[in-house]
């Protein structure tokens, strides 16, 4: 059950904003500080609480961190008092939350639907910019223990990293994608108490000896052979081109691009060209894509989403704009005298 | 002004521009060298101009034949034919003696295929200056560079740099 729509008014950075995703690969783009990642969490957040049955404001404060752990913080900043709002829908569940920037804890918001949101669960994982596997010897028990400052999708990735193997064959879906990541991470993963190893022929190789951009390709590999990324669930990447060499780029969006054909609804965020166009030349007509450009009105700077389903149609686009400028530049250093 | 055509395509020259087709008999005439499409000279700048075209979206290229050049074009796979091209033209040029080498040269591509974007232009305009070479001077033992730069251009990105020099696609 993908996520259909949501709806901001004054959270974060967002004054007001009507989202409306596709069920298959949606691509959120814009500059630092359009939202992008808040976005993300926010969806992650409402999916997550549907299977954990945690409380929706709780996950919130979690996985933004505000000062404190004041919720009312998370309310869009301005002179005086004001109330925030937050809608997700899915398969005609609503689940909302709203609370005001004077709110201190997160029993103070009031949440709306969370009965019936819990009761139809949806599996979901969100793969952060940073990769924690290699840390993950020790954080588990410590971020259980502690009050650590850490983002709870740290922990939370590692949960799904650790969940065990589920019994019976593979599905065959599954099986050719972790054939195809084996291929390029050139084995497969395993754990031993806290720790990852990438399992091949010539022994255990510690997570932490392997290449950061590796270890994202083993994590996919580990949450498709663990059963988290299966039909019906949502995956969330911020930035995966963090840490990929660009050669590396086509075999992400090649599995993501799989897995949303095989009905896994997926959120990232991205501010690389090569991602984009790799998913450009990759796309098949009926892959479900859909590209979200965030960004500031040119008035009063909120934040505003504007979606296309065609590549070249993405406006606005500051990767483009970016990449243009450098040809620009590059066109006035190599031409003559002649020349506007 | 001097118009010159090529195919579908169309540019022209302000007055005071040497300007020649060098891609046929009367320019050049030598079928065991390749040629570029014009060269252009600025003698009262030191400077030429090298220019070849290449019209994938001619009305009558078909469909998959652009196509094909498109993803090859993407792929680096036409980069080889122009710089053989400049290199075939210079050489002409030289033994030519009439002066044009030893003026700065600068070698323009245009591809006319509206959709082609920036980025992928920038990455193609690099591998032409890896492959003719421009600024390996002083990583080998050359005193002089057999190009100063190149850059390979669209219509309408070649239109913005070059008003002065306006290509357009004839109709049909």
């Amino acid at each position: 059950m993908p996520i259909e729509r949501i709806t901001l008014e004054r959270f974060t950075a967002f004054e007001s904003l009507d989202f409306e995703p596709s069920p298959g690969l949606n691509v959120l783009i814009g500059a630092n500080g359009t939202g992008k990642t808040h976005l993300m969490k926010i969806a992650y957040a409402a999916c997550d609480v549907s299977k954990t049955g945690s409380k929706f404001a709780g996950k919130l404060v979690r996985v933004f961190l505000p000062s404190g752990g004041r919720i009312g913080r998370l309310v869009n900043r301005r002179v005086g008092r004001s109330k925030c709002n937050v809608s997700v829908r899915r398969d005609c569940l609503e689940l909302g939350v709203s609370f005001s920037s004077v709110t201190k804890v997160p029993d103070g918001a009031a949440v709306v639907g969370a009965g019936n949101w819990c009761a139809s669960p949806v599996e979901c994982v969100y793969i952060p910019v940073k990769e924690m596997l290699a840390n993950a010897p020790g954080f588990r028990s410590l971020y259980e223990r502690l009050d650590l400052h850490f983002e709870e999708i740290y922990a939370d990735i590692l949960d799904r990293a650790f969940k065990p193997v589920s019994r019976g064959p593979v599905p065959a879906k599954e099986k050719r994608l972790l054939a195809e990541l084996r291929k390029h991470i050139g084995g497969r993963v395993t754990s031993k108490g806290e720790e990852f190893f990438l399992c091949n022929a010539r022994g255990n190789l510690e997570f932490a000896l392997l290449a950061e951009g590796m270890r994202k390709l083993g994590l996919l590999w580990l949450l498709i052979r663990n059963g988290t990324l299966i039909d019906g669930s949502v995956l969330f990447w911020d930035e995966p081109e963090a840490s990929l060499n660009p050669k590396l780029h086509g075999v992400a969006v090649d599995i993501m691009l799989k897995l949303q054909r095989a009905g896994v609804q997926i959120f990232i965020a991205t501010h690389d060209y090569g991602i984009l166009k790799e998913i450009d030349l990759r796309a098949k007509p009926q892959d479900r894509i859909v590209y979200h450009s965030l960004y500031r009105g040119p008035k009063n700077g909120d934040i505003r989403c504007r979606a296309t389903d065609m590549y070249l149609q993405i406006h606005p686009n500051p990767i483009d704009e970016a990449l243009d400028s450098m040809y620009d530049r590059e066109v006035a250093r190599s031409t003559g005298g002649y020349g506007a | 002004m001097t118009v010159m055509i090529k195919g579908n395509l169309r540019i022209e020259f302000p007055d005071g521009f040497d300007v020649k087709k060098f891609d046929d008999p009367s320019g050049h005439g030598l079928s065991c060298m390749k040629a570029v499409d014009f060269i252009v000279c600025l003698p009262d700048r030191n400077e030429a101009y090298f220019i070849e075209f290449k019209d994938p979206q001619h009305p009558r290229a078909q469909d998959s034949a652009t196509e094909t050049f498109i993803d090859e074009f993407d792929r680096g796979g036409q980069d080889t034919d122009p710089k053989y091209k400049y290199r075939d033209s210079f050489l002409y040029e030289w033994a030519a003696d009439n002066g044009i080498i030893g003026t700065r040269l600068y070698y323009y591509v245009l591809v006319a295929h509206d959709g082609l974007d920036k980025s992928l232009l920038d990455r193609r305009s690099n591998a032409l200056k890896r492959q003719l070479p421009v600024r390996a001077v002083s990583e080998r033992r050359w005193k002089r560079s057999i190009v100063e730069d190149c850059m390979v251009f669209n219509i309408k990105t070649w239109n913005e740099r070059f008003p002065q020099f306006p290509v357009r696609r004839l109709p049909a």
